[in-house]
């Protein structure tokens, strides 16, 4: 008994001396960046761990609400060209001042990245015709065709100093190399640390991949100081050891304990969480186009899923409530729409998808299909919250409608090309918002590919609607935003309607922490060290 | 059986199969584990009879009644006595045709190894030289790596299901059997009747099925039974590690890989039961193996 108390003492007086030594944070990742290069894929952990190091021109909070950082003001002539201010007296983490030219370089790295994986980022500059700097903190760009998305897109793009590469006067011609005399920068010197060289509160100490990052505060930074003179980014990728990691005080914070297990840390002085509805949209991705889809068997030989009232079946097979419910835990919103309702260009008030078997049963029927078909449901098992045993749960729903679907779940480094090169019939699939916008989500997967437009990039049930893409195509070009979020509900309207895509639910994120400290969650499910502050 | 048979003292003459039989007798260890083994495996032939649940029949599954405590009812008034996991499939039921699995995928892998390892340990035996050389450097190499690793790659480049998860194992296991079989029958070709057959000029392919594998493959046979128990743990690692069964057909080893995930939310049942049954099943058919093993006095 008296161990016990001298050991609650130990452990009060520990905890005690906590924020006085707040020096290092540790952070517990449940996926993994794969890359310091901040061009290198354009992926959730990556962009997170970017913002870190690389500062971009605008900055989305945690609402995804933009705001100025190395860029002070933006401005739109009603057409083509648009100026950018950029702030003065910025210095990398090398010392080297910020200027024009750092970002004229970094726009030419994102067509000149060899490395990249799946285009990445090169649609940002793709629709660039001109981009001049009159002087060091002015920014000139001249787009090919309308963008009023501008200010979004540079907000996601890192960026970089011209100072990693040798280089006369840097000018925007990607044809002639840019004004850059030596190599281009690939993933590796960015990984070692030599071009992981930003203007981000962060600089790089140390990454090795699967055992962590090592971060420490950039002396050089522009506006106030973190509070954390290290930070080090653990992945671990099992809820259960990351929770327990955080239970053991080997961890600060931890990303996305599985909601179950919060009870654990409710009512644990020690211990908070927060809980923030994100804009992630979780679905299945229909092959629409194939007859011979390659996980679907129909007794007549067919593809099923090329009928529009055996998706709508399939639609309403599923109890997206039980699914919230039982496998979320609740830490999840019904999806009927691609993005939260409210936001821009989302419709206000969506019909809901109600689960109703009956229904759907008449209506395989009526498609020809009484008896059902055989179809196997495609996910990952390592990306998304429960992704896997959601997928399974959808099966369940599925099979009591008549429709045989069985599971096939593997990890995302398996999964994802293997979707890329369309080798599924209903796969699984996330999108969260980068631009808090419709568009981001209509113009990659339902659209019509155009590799010109850099739309239709992820649409790989082959879908194809002719007004969708006209609608579409307006609004991406529509500079009142009323006049644009009216459009993007008309292509959403047309979508829904169409079934190709099934959406489930919106995924919350969370983050437990210990008690002494405070984290904003983020819509953007970026886990940030700058979030994470002494609550004092 | 009759039992006076098997009371008397073993004697240098006393039939092999009473010897056996006998030694397995006399221990009691051996015999409970001898008595388990034959519950659980008739609980898994019999698995479609006594079930509950069809626990691969999605559609007799409900999220609804996903993650009950043992002893709880559903909402179709099953009751389900080992709970149930994530997807509402009742423990006990799939527990039972997890065995099935396990069994299954033991026997019929461990037949193939056999088949694969003791024609080759018998082609290199008899035929010898460059043959003799090339296959037991194959074996050497297969010998080399850690088992686990070669299933693990082979299944991640052709995908889940029960098929495959038995070439894997064949492909890892056949090694063992053919390095075995080679020495066996080594040691028998010395022997006259052996000789005497060549020399009669009977062809070669009847010498070896007909003289050499008869009476060198009895080692080889005992050492299997063990293997049947290490061919049900590479299963299970497989299936926990996620690429063994499909999802929806759990095994124990997928199962026991589901249940670790609600360890910490209290939700012990889904992990331990089937770790339970998985460690009753693979301890009794070590300690027969074993003592089989050991009766015959055999050498791995």
């Amino acid at each position: 008994m008296r161990q016990r108390t001298l050991f609650t003492i130990l452990l009060g007086a520990t905890m005690l001396s906590t924020p006085a030594m707040a020096q290092t944070l540790r952070i517990a990742l449940a996926s993994e960046p794969t890359a310091v290069d901040p061009h290198y894929h354009d992926l959730s952990p990556n962009n997170a761990l970017a913002a870190h190091i690389f500062g971009s021109l605008i900055e989305q909070d945690e609402l995804q609400k933009l705001h100025p950082s190395l860029a002070t003001s933006w401005e739109n002539d009603g057409q083509n060209r648009w100026t950018i201010k950029l702030r003065q007296g910025v210095k990398f983490s090398n010392g080297e001042p910020f200027g024009a030219q750092d970002v004229l370089f970094t726009f030419c790295r994102t067509q000149k990245n060899e490395t990249k994986v799946s285009d990445s980022f090169v649609d940002v500059a793709a629709n660039f015709a001109k981009v001049e700097a009159p002087d060091d903190s002015t920014v000139v760009i001249e787009t090919k065709a309308p963008e009023p998305l501008m200010p979004t897109l540079l907000s996601a793009l890192p960026i970089l100093s011209a100072s990693i590469v040798k280089h006369d006067k840097i000018t925007y011609d990607v044809a002639n190399n840019c004004g850059v005399t030596g190599p281009w920068p690939v993933v590796n010197n960015f990984n070692d640390g030599t071009a992981a060289i930003g203007t981000g509160p962060y600089k790089l100490k140390s990454y090795v991949r699967g055992s962590g990052i090592e971060l420490e505060r950039n002396p050089t930074y522009w506006g106030p100081a973190e509070p954390w003179a290290t930070v080090r980014f653990v992945p671990v990728t099992n809820a259960g050891p990351r929770l327990a990691g955080l239970l053991a005080g080997d961890y600060d914070v931890i990303e996305n304990p599985a909601a179950r297990d919060l009870g654990r840390i409710a009512n644990d002085k020690r211990f908070g969480h927060v809980i923030t509805p994100s804009t992630r949209v979780i679905y299945f991705q229909l092959d629409v186009a194939r007859d011979d889809s390659p996980f679907v068997k129909a007794p007549d030989g067919k593809n099923p899923l090329k009928d529009a009232r055996v998706r709508k079946a399939m639609s309403l097979a599923i109890d997206r409530d039980a699914i919230i419910k039982r496998i979320m835990d609740g830490a999840a919103a019904p999806a009927y729409q691609f993005l939260p309702d409210g936001m821009s260009g989302a419709l206000t008030n969506p019909p809901k998808l109600a689960y109703d078997p009956a229904q759907a049963k008449k209506l395989l029927a009526e498609a020809g299909y009484p008896n059902g078909f055989q179809v196997t449901l495609s996910s990952t098992n390592d990306r998304y919250i429960n992704d896997s045993q959601i997928t399974q749960a959808v099966a369940q729903y599925l099979t009591q409608i008549g429709i045989k679907a069985e599971v096939d779940a593997m990890t995302r480094a398996v999964y994802f090309p293997r979707r890329a090169k369309r080798e599924f019939s209903v796969a699984m699939g996330g999108w969260s918002s980068g631009t808090g916008e419709a568009s981001s989500f209509l113009r990659y997967w339902p659209a019509t590919p155009n590799a010109a437009k850099t739309v239709g990039g992820s649409n790989y049930g082959g879908y194809r609607n002719e007004e969708f893409d006209k609608t579409l195509a307006t609004a991406l070009s529509t500079f009142d935003d009323a006049k644009r979020a009216e459009l993007l509900q008309q292509a959403i309207t047309i979508v829904l309607a169409d079934g190709a895509f099934i959406p489930l639910h919106f995924e919350s994120t969370i983050w437990a922490h210990k008690a002494d400290l405070k984290v904003t969650g983020r819509a953007d499910q970026y886990t940030y060290a700058m979030s994470v502050k002494p609550a004092k | 059986m009759n039992d006076d048979r098997l009371a008397g003292p073993i004697l240098a003459d006393t039939p092999l199969r009473e010897k056996v039989l006998r030694r397995l007798r006399n221990r009691p260890t051996t015999r409970g584990a001898a008595i388990l083994l034959g519950v659980l495996v008739l609980l898994a032939l019999l698995a479609p009879l006594i079930a509950p649940q069809n626990p691969y029949d999605l559609a007799a599954l409900s999220v609804m009644d996903n993650r009950l405590a043992p002893g709880e009812q559903g909402m179709a008034g099953l009751r389900f006595w080992l709970g149930s996991d994530a997807q509402g499939r009742d423990m006990l039921s799939a527990i039972l045709y997890g065995l099935r699995t396990s069994l299954l995928v033991g026997l019929i892998s461990t037949l193939g190894a056999l088949v694969v390892g003791v024609t080759a340990g018998l082609v290199a035996a008899q035929f010898g030289g460059a043959i003799d050389a090339l296959m037991m450097r194959v074996v050497d190499f297969m010998l080399g790596f850690p088992s686990i690793l070669i299933a693990l790659v082979l299944l991640a480049s052709i995908g889940r299901g029960v098929d495959k998860v038995i070439l894997a194992i064949v492909l890892v296991q056949w090694a063992q059997y053919a390095r075995l079989m080679r020495a066996a029958a080594l040691v028998e070709r010395r022997k006259e009747y052996i000789e005497a057959a060549v020399n009669f000029g009977l062809p070669t392919r009847y010498i070896m099925f007909v003289h050499l594998l008869p009476n060198s493959i009895g080692s080889v046979l005992v050492v299997s039974t063990v293997s049947i128990a290490s061919a049900i743990t590479l299963e299970a690692t497989l299936s926990f590690l996620g690429v063994g069964v499909p999802v929806t057909q759990p095994s124990l080893g997928l199962l026991i890989a589901n249940g670790f995930e609600f360890l910490l939310s209290g939700e012990y049942w889904i992990a331990v039961f089937p770790g339970l049954a998985l460690v009753a099943l693979i301890m009794s058919l070590n300690i027969v193996g074993d003592r089989l093993r050991r009766s015959l006095n055999v050498r791995a």
